[in-house]
């Protein structure tokens, strides 16, 4: 005996998965193609990151530790970017360096290079690439005792002591802020663990939006100074440098796919709740 | 053909190659899942290469007369003692000089990290000049309400029998229920995420690569 057709309300929860990809596909095309904007309005965890960048004293370095890849390039790549605005729009010098994943370095400087053509900012004058450094906790303990011999070479393979904005750049002390960029966690915990909380330099975060939610505690701790939370928090710099770019078109469109995927969950569920009737007959 | 177009056709090919899982498993997901494996092995022990033991180990031993460097790879090549029943020792000294490094650094870093977040739990509970009635109920009260409720959720030694135990119970109750708002929030984070994640690749594909051959798209969603 045939099976009885399924009614309209429980049809609603059983969507197949492939309309609902091509729903979001549609409505990404779409916004990124026909776009309407909204705004963007930076939160005081962005405007952290911002004001540690301005506070910098001219005489210290801005350490960025770019510890991505390609993987969460759609929100890392942003948020360096807009950090290496801030930075050159309030005349700091800094210093890229990785941990890990090793790709962040090569992806980091390619962004850097950009950007620093825009404000004609020189390389080994007003920044530098210290390039994939291995050893993580061993790295950060070295290096906060001496930095060009730690370092050694930059990413082309000149020694990190001959470029000129490095003169004078000794130890830990000669940094005025860290920004660490990642999609990896502990590699924050080992910052903290052994340079901010040990030297108390001060450490700012751009973390992808799935790992930033466990990191919270460290900025109401006041253990770091701000945080960019995924694409949003880099939207949220863009607009503070006022250079809406990559980050800003992501926001606008993903506002558009959570108004689409909070569609979904009120469609399934008012299915669900209508298909059990007044009693909840008809249940699944 | 310009290596720049090779490198744009290569990158959305293997796109909408990893793409196709959404239908369902397939191999043409799995030979660019593959790809990308590979490659990156490949990029790292290069990196490894060129960035640190070149500059750091292999010159210096070459060229600089530090001949002892060669028997630091010795001391890494012990860990493959563990496939000898005869030698394991050998391989269990390195290991312990490990395990002594991961504890020490475990123990080194555990109060930088963990003690201020301990301290910053220890909010005023009345209002003062600097911080007025609207913040510590809202942010203060509402903080040290979840802490305690949270931390009852996690204590397993009483059962919830009696008055003082129903209370926990209630208590931890309402930790669960605050979990769980946390864990919906680290949810809608992750959503936003992955498809922070697709709308970059969907920007790749259009501004980029369909903006290579038809101007019209590029530049859109940059």
């Amino acid at each position: 005996m045939a099976e009885p057709r399924a009614g309209f309300w429980q049809r609603l929860q059983q969507i197949p998965r492939y309309y609902v990809y091509l729903l979001m596909a549609a409505v990404v095309i779409w916004q990124i193609l026909f776009p309407i904007p909204l705004p963007i309005a930076p939160s005081s965890a962005t405007q952290g990151v911002y004001d540690a960048i301005s506070a910098v004293p001219d005489d210290k370095l801005i350490l960025i530790s770019t510890d991505w890849d390609a993987s969460t390039n759609a929100e890392t790549g942003p948020q360096t970017e807009a950090i290496v605005h801030a930075c050159l729009q309030n005349d700091k010098r800094f210093a890229i360096m990785n941990l890990h994943p090793p790709m962040g370095v090569k992806l980091a400087n390619d962004i850097a290079e950009q950007v620093a053509e825009q404000y004609g900012a020189e390389y080994g004058v007003d920044w530098c690439n210290w390039g994939y450094k291995y050893g993580f906790a061993n790295v950060l303990i070295a290096m906060a005792k001496n930095i060009p011999k730690t370092i050694g070479d930059d990413f082309y393979g000149t020694p990190v002591a001959e470029l000129s904005m490095m003169q004078g750049v000794e130890d830990i002390e000669s940094i005025g802020l860290v920004i660490e960029i990642t999609g990896l966690a502990t590699i924050t915990e080992t910052w903290i663990g052994l340079i901010q909380g040990v030297y108390g330099t001060p450490f700012a975060s751009a973390y992808t939006a799935v790992m930033a939610p466990g990191y919270y505690p460290f900025l109401d701790s006041g253990q770091m100074q701000g945080m960019l939370v995924g694409a949003k928090g880099a939207a949220e710099m863009e607009a503070l440098v006022t250079r809406p770019a990559k980050a800003s078109v992501i926001m606008n469109v993903q506002s558009w796919a959570h108004v689409l995927i909070i569609l979904l969950i009120v469609i399934g569920n008012l299915g669900f709740v209508l298909a059990r009737g007044p009693r909840g007959q008809g249940a699944p | 053909m310009n290596p720049e177009i090779a490198i744009l056709w290569g990158g959305a090919i293997a796109t909408l190659g990893v793409y196709t899982i959404l239908y369902r498993e397939n191999p043409v997901s799995r030979l660019f899942e593959h790809i990308f494996v590979g490659l990156s092995a490949g990029y790292l022990i290069v990196f490894i290469w060129t960035q640190n033991l070149e500059g750091r180990w292999w010159k210096p031993m070459i060229h600089e007369g530090r001949w002892y460097w060669v028997f630091a790879p010795v001391v890494g090549l012990l860990f493959y003692f563990i496939y000898s029943r005869r030698l394991l020792w050998l391989a269990r000294l390195v290991m312990g000089l490990f395990f002594g490094i991961a504890a020490g650094y475990f123990f080194r870093t555990f109060f930088p990290i963990y003690s201020p977040q301990i301290y910053a739990c220890f909010k005023p509970l009345r209002a003062d000049p600097q911080i007025g009635w609207s913040d510590v109920v809202l942010h203060n009260w509402l903080f040290v309400i979840i802490l305690f409720t949270v931390l009852s959720y996690f204590f397993f030694s009483v059962s919830h029998e009696g008055r003082f135990g129903r209370t926990l119970g209630r208590s931890a109750l309402l930790g669960r229920w605050f979990l769980m708002i946390a864990f919906g929030a680290m949810f809608g984070n992750t959503v936003m995420a992955r498809i922070s994640l697709f709308i970059g690749r969907v920007q790749f594909l259009l501004s980029d690569w369909i903006g290579s051959f038809i101007p019209w798209f590029a530049g859109r969603g940059v």
